[in-house]
């Protein structure tokens, strides 16, 4: 069992063609499950692909999503967390601060973390470089919040454990379209592994990336199985 | 909530994980993988990339021989650092590539002379690691000086700049960097010159590789891993699940780059 907690569904703007193949994607490597924003909604217009995302997720089964918010917008925001949230098919939120310029230390993405904290579910947040440790110090502020740290600051992954030694609501999932030696490795030493998750980007990056790094740091089943799909299982309550 | 139930998968039974990734590469050899380090980098933490262990990690992803190049030559001195290089042309799984320094064009023109003679049959840029644009003189000066002597050019750099001072001079050149963001400009650029051709390090979208085949054919492509800094792994499992045909993987994963660079390796690593 593998749960993707960092998916896309729909087109992207670079010499690719991909927003028929996201369930293709995820068999080439027996991903079973994967939490997906679309890419309109991340983009360029949140409460649009918020809407076409909903009727997609009612046509199938092994997709959940996320519905993405844009700092800047927080009455759509609160709109659409009403709307989508209880029906039970989104069951996070996304938010990737350079798309909607809302670095992770601004007022504004405080403002859409504390709305998002009030619906009890985990928000899914871009990080680069040390972003992720202002993401961190945001956490801590807002009780109850619990945020994923995507690709867990990519070439800012030393950060990330600290940023994850610093509090215990954050999580940290991998994907990034590069794969330093020993990434994983050293992540998954310096981080308590209940709060390791599994994240692709697709189908922006193919799920080799993450894959492939992931199984190259040789874990033990038992937290390679914690960080496939017991800690999603337990932080989205799947 | 709706959906499929959350359960254990088949890996529950037997000793493998999640992420099998060796399942999915199944029986796929790289036979000549085009872009391996020896050295290390100071301004980073990595592996100190001794031949032992480069060629040792190179083994363990199954990638029987890889065209090397010493970070002495590109960081510190050009000649000792080719020179070291050039003493493992016997050692097998090693195609010794040479390096030249692009902030000393002139010093740069003379080891590519001596390389050539030397019987090198490619020389690898690190524009990056030595902070030069694909805008200098130096750059240009030196693709047209390797494209004189016959060398095939394996160089990093961003693909949408470094493209243009290879133009026109019927180089070969091999772009080690090309990200899947920048494919388009590749692509545009490679069809109109032939000898351009493109490491799959970084071409890790859901359909960079087959697009390249499609677009320009899998003979543009070759099976980089940057081992040994980068996981070979990534590449490796990208290229077995892709949809190119056999015979196009086993190109790509070292036919092509066997071709080009007009020399078998003597022996393979294992």
């Amino acid at each position: 069992m593998i749960i993707d907690v960092h998916a896309h569904w729909g087109p992207w703007f670079f010499t690719m063609d991909v927003a028929g193949s996201t369930l293709a994607t995820m068999d080439r490597y027996g991903i079973d499950r994967a939490i997906v924003s679309a890419t309109e909604a991340v983009t360029y217009d949140a409460p649009a692909g918020n809407r076409v995302l909903a009727a997609y997720l009612e046509t199938q089964d092994r997709l959940l999503g996320y519905v993405t918010v844009n700092p800047r917008r927080l009455r759509e925001a609160e709109a659409d967390l009403r709307a989508y949230l209880p029906g039970g098919r989104f069951v996070g939120v996304k938010i990737h601060t350079d798309y909607t310029g809302s670095p992770a230390g601004s007022a504004r993405l405080r403002e859409a973390l504390t709305l998002v904290a009030g619906t009890g579910r985990p928000a899914l947040v871009h990080t680069w470089g040390a972003s992720v440790l202002d993401l961190a110090e945001v956490c801590l502020d807002i009780p109850g919040l619990r945020v994923i740290a995507g690709h867990m600051g990519a070439d800012g992954f030393r950060h990330a454990i600290e940023a994850a030694d610093a509090c215990d609501r954050l999580y940290l999932e991998p994907c990034w379209s590069h794969a330093p030696a020993g990434r994983i490795a050293e992540v998954v030493a310096g981080v308590d592994p209940a709060r390791l998750l599994f994240g692709t980007d697709a189908t922006l990056i193919d799920p080799a990336s993450a894959f492939g790094a992931v199984a190259a740091a040789g874990l033990p089943r038992e937290t390679a199985e914690r960080i496939a799909w017991r800690n999603a299982t337990a932080l989205f309550r799947l | 909530m709706t959906g499929m139930p959350i359960e254990d998968g088949p890996e529950k039974q037997g000793c493998a994980t999640p992420f099998d990734a060796w399942r999915l590469v199944g029986e796929l050899e790289v036979t000549l993988d085009v872009d391996a380090l020896l050295g290390a980098y100071p301004d980073r933490d990595g592996p100190p990339g001794t031949s032992q262990a480069v060629l040792e990690t190179l083994a363990a992803h199954r990638v029987r021989a890889a065209a090397v190049a010493h970070l002495r030559a590109a960081l510190f001195d050009t000649r000792t650092g080719n020179d070291e290089m050039l003493a493992l042309a016997a050692c097998p799984g090693i195609v010794p590539v040479g390096a030249v320094d692009l902030r000393d064009p002139i010093g740069a023109a003379r080891e590519l002379e001596r390389l050539a003679s030397a019987g090198a049959r490619a020389v690898r840029l690190f524009p990056d690691e030595q902070g030069v644009d694909a805008a200098f003189p130096s750059v240009r000066h030196v693709a047209l000086r390797a494209a004189r002597l016959g060398l095939v050019v394996l160089t990093g750099g961003d693909v949408r700049r470094f493209w243009q001072p290879f133009t026109g001079i019927e180089a070969r050149v091999v772009f080690l960097d090309t990200h899947f963001y920048h494919l388009g400009d590749f692509l545009v650029a490679a069809a109109d010159e032939p000898g351009f051709h493109t490491s799959t390090r970084l071409l890790n979208s859901p359909d960079a590789l087959e697009t390249v085949a499609a677009e320009l054919g899998a003979d543009r492509l070759l099976y980089g891993s940057r081992a040994p800094h980068y996981e070979p792994l990534v590449p490796l499992l990208r290229l077995a699940t892709s949809g190119l045909g056999p015979a196009e993987i086993a190109a790509v994963a070292g036919g092509n780059a066997t071709r080009l660079l007009a020399a078998t390796p003597r022996r393979s690593a294992r």
